[in-house]
């Protein structure tokens, strides 16, 4: 049986194609907000959409700058933040998946928030290893 | 004549960014149905959140925050038309989603996105998912 999802994450490709209007998958990860801005909209089904600080810092998604203003608006993302133990799950999960620190940093937020999650990500495969590795209903969406 | 919605969307934004930070609050009385009142303080009592206030200021963070990402979306297809999903593609990111097995059938989503939309203007992406599982059971049956 399907479930929407309450939390979205979004890894640092997400970021890039939300951020330019020619990027290749701009129109794939607009489609992505659609249909959780529809559903909070019309159904009161309220969907996190949410990007871990690190993927942040990887993007240069500088929230203050103007340049970033479009990209605020439109995501209407909130920060995940990595305190001391979220650091210490994500270095677990990158000591377990081999991954990248800030793959590490996805799924830990991923990990963290309410679920079911989906993770929307350019790289399926690493990151299917790592969900399969957190609790939770926790899918993977191919951007 | 320039627009007056303008500088009032981009307060509209900076008060929903302040909402993440321990800004002040104030109290406010709002007339509601009796019958809301009784239904918060019993999903309260079943789990819905913390207390009635907690509740009452989530959902109405929710639907604002839906309102100024609508807002801005359609502002960024105004701007970019090119940008805009159809209703296809937003009916195929909902199934990928909900981790509907209709994901894994992109055409018959295709079809039943433009059958729906011929005869139902203003469509959602759940009713192309509800029709294209009524097509996939047609098929079948």
């Amino acid at each position: 049986m399907s479930t929407p999802p309450a939390t979205v994450v979004l890894d640092n490709e997400a970021v890039q194609a939300l951020a330019d209007v020619n990027h290749r998958k701009h129109r794939r990860t607009l489609a992505i907000l659609e249909a959780t801005n529809r559903r909070s909209g019309r159904r009161g089904q309220h969907i996190s959409v949410v990007v871990p600080v690190a993927v942040r810092i990887e993007a240069g998604w500088d929230r203050a700058a103007s340049a970033a203003a479009a990209l605020n608006r439109i995501s209407r993302t909130r920060d995940v933040i990595l305190d001391g133990q979220a650091a210490d799950r994500a270095t677990q999960l990158r000591r377990q998946a081999g991954c990248s620190v800030v793959d590490a940093t996805v799924a830990q937020a991923a990990e963290a928030s309410d679920g079911p999650v989906a993770i929307l990500t350019s790289d399926a495969s690493d990151m299917r290893r790592l969900a399969a590795l957190i609790a939770g209903d926790t899918r993977v969406v191919r951007l | 004549m320039k627009r007056r919605s303008t500088p009032i969307e981009a307060d509209l934004f900076a008060l929903l960014d302040r909402l993440d930070g321990d800004g002040p609050t104030v109290v406010s009385s709002i007339r509601q149905p009796a019958a809301l009142k009784e239904a918060l303080k019993v999903a309260v009592g079943l789990g819905l959140d913390a207390n009635a206030n907690e509740a009452t200021v989530q959902a109405l963070r929710d639907r604002l925050e839906a309102f100024a990402q609508r807002r801005a979306l359609d502002a960024h297809y105004a701007a970019h038309p090119e940008a805009r999903p159809s209703l296809a593609e937003v009916a195929q990111a909902a199934a990928e989603l909900d981790g509907d097995p209709l994901a894994n059938e992109p055409a018959l989503i295709r079809r039943a996105a433009k059958e729906i939309e011929a005869i139902r203007p203003g469509a959602t992406a759940d009713d192309v998912l509800v029709y294209a599982v009524a097509l996939h059971s047609g098929a079948r049956g």
